[in-house]
């Protein structure tokens, strides 16, 4: 019968994309529980709305995470649309789920190089990101920014896509799906990495209902659950959505979820490049938001669901804007998953839920 | 199948009732907000089930209230309620994993509560203009109907840029002074209110526009006069 | 003992040309929509001081009576909300990034007043 030590975990480490502080409670090699702590990167971004207007927000909106950009810009603009009840053109909506979706497979091939260099393969997380690359320039030819786009704004979007440019766009999709799929293949079925990840940071189908969480964290526990499914705004525009679900609960159920949308996000951007609409791109935008209007808005992004809330005061400041974003909700899955792993295994269930805590604090 | 909405109130000691009774019937718990008001706190909680969304609004709460926590509900609460403690200074009680004001560790206390100097301002310049737009349209509804196309336009000048509407003022002034001396001086009486809300140098830029104008029209009456 | 998974890729690397290039000596393929910096047309900018309001950063100044206009390139953040609020539509996003410097400094652009060509001076 061991002692119990206390093991502080971060904010700085290696294999932690974002300061975020675990005290481990540790006897022998096995944690019996964690217990998070956050707060290292709080800005204060909700408060920016007193001084900055509803348009020029949507900056500030945008640069509250780096991986998770377009999708707090293109929440935030929906959320005001329907503050204000704008009705933006079908074009428009199209080419935001085109980013988004192209925003997903940047996120999660992303993570699967983070996943990858947790548990110490790093060639892997180096081909990962190389195909990342793509994925970037890509970006850059369309909105003008590798990472922060600002292509957003309330009323539709601010650039249009070209022909050529969506030419380009399939090609550079159908030339990686050959590379992903051998990393994808090397992920599920290569037999280190699943000495690291099968059985590792088990949540039950229960659990993860009771403990509320959201995204591709939920969707590996057997939960069907997807705010896409709603199928809001763009999203109606797609002929059917099955999200991807995985019963078995552990890390390399997380995996393998994250590594199979990447193929279906890639199956969503080809679908609405065919389906595109000729039209306007943006509506004009008048007046304020009325005093006392409420609205609130879901996204699906990478890591999960977002809430958006907003209310207007009548002036061209809103009175409140809060974006909940899906890290906050997983925290509290995060250290379930944590109890009665082994010290080792720590990395691996910290990365898995995809922690995004510049989202978290704001 | 898009997303329902709605908007709901409910007093502070139906929180926990709230919560056992969406858990139990299979409800999802989203998130819990604050929103600072002129009358208290706003804290407001959300479930989702399907593709419906429930937002219950607890209004007016005070720092003294004492808030029972959902945590037990529904563990993913804890982040949120820490949060609201931090940042509003809303009390909840008995918290699963309590961190006792430490969450964010500010260097300043409740800064949602704090509104700065500018904002006050601002916001006490949009209830001014709101306040003349209501005078201008109870004016126009009692006054003549020739009122009425004035009380249109200050209520469209309450809402533009200030330059623009200074601008439009003075125009709009200056056909009032080609009108019947009465009229002239009710719109000059409106103008004065709407000064007071403007920018105290552009006020008085705009005041000295208006003086200057009302003394080369009396001029001119005078001399229209003189000459009839 | 497994395969060796990665193997097409890492074979196929020996006879690819490398991902990086050799920078300074070998410069990136600039697309052309890039957000670099901010580039202002002072034949037609009327100083109307609406670019000032807009900016979210408050990057830009607006001097009527002196008749300049100037912005602080460090501080702009090149969301271009400002090329799209002006009315007159002198400000555009070139795609060259803003030179590195050792010292912060605001470029201060003046209305051409005679001389046809726009005077462009460090503040």
């Amino acid at each position: 019968m061991g002692k119990a030590t206390v093991i502080p975990f971060g904010p700085q480490h290696p294999v932690l994309p974002e300061p975020l502080h675990l005290d481990l409670v540790v006897e022998d090699e096995k944690v019996i529980e964690a217990i998070p702590q956050i707060g290292f990167i709080h800005r204060g971004l909700e408060k920016l709305v007193e001084t900055r207007d509803y348009n020029q927000f949507i900056y500030v909106a945008e640069r509250i995470c780096g991986i998770c950009a377009f999708g707090h810009s293109m929440g935030y603009a929906e959320t005001v649309e329907r503050l204000m009840g704008i009705e933006i053109p079908d074009r428009a909506k199209m080419l935001r789920v085109i980013w988004h979706e192209l925003s997903r497979v940047h996120s999660h091939i992303l993570w699967m190089g983070l996943a990858a260099d947790a548990f110490g393969f790093e060639s892997l997380f180096m081909h990962c990101w190389r195909l990342r690359e793509r994925v970037l320039d890509l970006f850059e030819a369309t909105t003008g920014g590798r990472v922060i786009f600002s292509v957003v704004r309330v009323g539709g979007v601010n650039r249009d896509i070209s022909d050529e440019q969506l030419k380009q766009f399939v090609d550079v999709l159908d030339g990686i799906k050959g590379e992903y799929k051998e990393i994808c293949d090397t992920f599920l079925t290569d037999r280190s990495v699943k000495n690291r990840t099968v059985g590792v940071g088990y949540i039950s189908y229960d659990d993860a209902l009771a403990m509320s969480m959201v995204g591709p964290f939920v969707r590996a526990s057997g939960v069907k659950q997807d705010v896409r499914m709603l199928r809001n705004d763009g999203y109606a525009f797609l002929d059917g959505f099955e999200p991807v679900i995985d019963p078995q609960g552990d890390c390399y159920a997380r995996v393998k979820v994250r590594a199979l949308e990447v193929l279906q996000a890639i199956d969503i951007i080809e679908e609405m490049i065919r389906k595109l609409v000729p039209g306007e791109i943006a509506v004009p935008v008048k007046g304020n938001p009325a005093d006392g209007a409420e609205a609130c808005n879901v996204l699906e992004q990478p890591r999960g669901e977002c809430y958006y809330y907003a209310r207007g005061n009548g002036t061209k400041n809103l009175a409140r804007m809060r974006m909940r974003t899906p890290t906050s909700q997983n925290l509290a899955g995060m250290t379930t998953a944590l109890a009665g792993c082994d010290l080792a295994d720590v990395n691996m269930i910290v990365l898995t839920i995809d922690p995004c805590i510049s989202c978290t604090e704001r | 199948m898009a997303l329902e909405a709605k908007f709901m109130e409910m007093g502070a000691g139906d929180i926990l009732r709230c919560a056992q009774e969406h858990k139990a019937a299979g409800w999802r718990f989203v998130q819990l907000l604050c929103t600072n008001t002129d009358d208290g706190i706003d804290v407001q909680y959300s479930y989702m089930k399907d593709q419906l969304i429930e937002n219950w609004t607890v209004k007016g709460v005070s720092k003294e209230d004492h808030l029972p926590s959902i945590t037990g509900e529904f563990l993913a609460a804890f982040v949120f309620e820490n949060e609201s403690h931090d940042l509003f200074g809303v009390q909840i009680d008995n918290i699963a994993i309590d961190f006792g004001g430490r969450f964010y560790d500010l260097a300043m206390a409740e800064p949602m509560t704090v509104i700065s100097p500018e904002q006050k301002a601002a916001r006490e310049k949009a209830a001014k203009i709101a306040a003349a737009k209501a005078a201008k349209e109870q004016q126009a509804a009692a006054g003549a109907p020739a009122a009425g196309a004035d009380a249109d336009l200050e209520a469209k000048l309450a809402g533009m840029d200030p330059e623009k509407a200074a601008k439009v003022r003075a125009a709009m002034a200056a056909k009032a002074k080609k009108d019947v001396a009465g009229k002239a001086a009710s719109a000059d009486a409106e103008l004065e209110a709407k000064l007071a809300g403007m920018d105290p140098e552009k006020a008085a830029k705009v005041r000295a526009a208006m003086e200057a104008k009302k003394a080369r029209a009396a001029a001119q009456q005078e001399t229209e006069g003189k000459g009839e | 003992m497994s395969t060796f998974k990665l193997g097409k890729m890492t074979f196929a690397g020996l006879f690819k040309k490398p991902e990086t290039i050799q920078y300074p000596v070998q410069h990136r393929f600039v697309p052309e929509g890039l957000k670099g910096h901010i580039a202002v047309d002072m034949e037609h900018c009327i100083l109307c001081g609406i670019c000032m309001k807009r900016c979210p950063t408050h990057a830009i100044e607006v001097d009527k009576k002196a008749g300049q206009w100037s912005i602080d390139r460090f501080r702009c953040i090149q969301c271009g909300h400002c090329t799209r609020e002006c009315p007159k539509g002198c400000l555009t996003m070139e795609p060259t990034y803003a030179p590195v410097a050792a010292e912060k400094h605001r470029d201060v652009f003046e209305k051409p007043a005679a001389a046809p060509e726009p005077a462009a001076a460090e503040a």
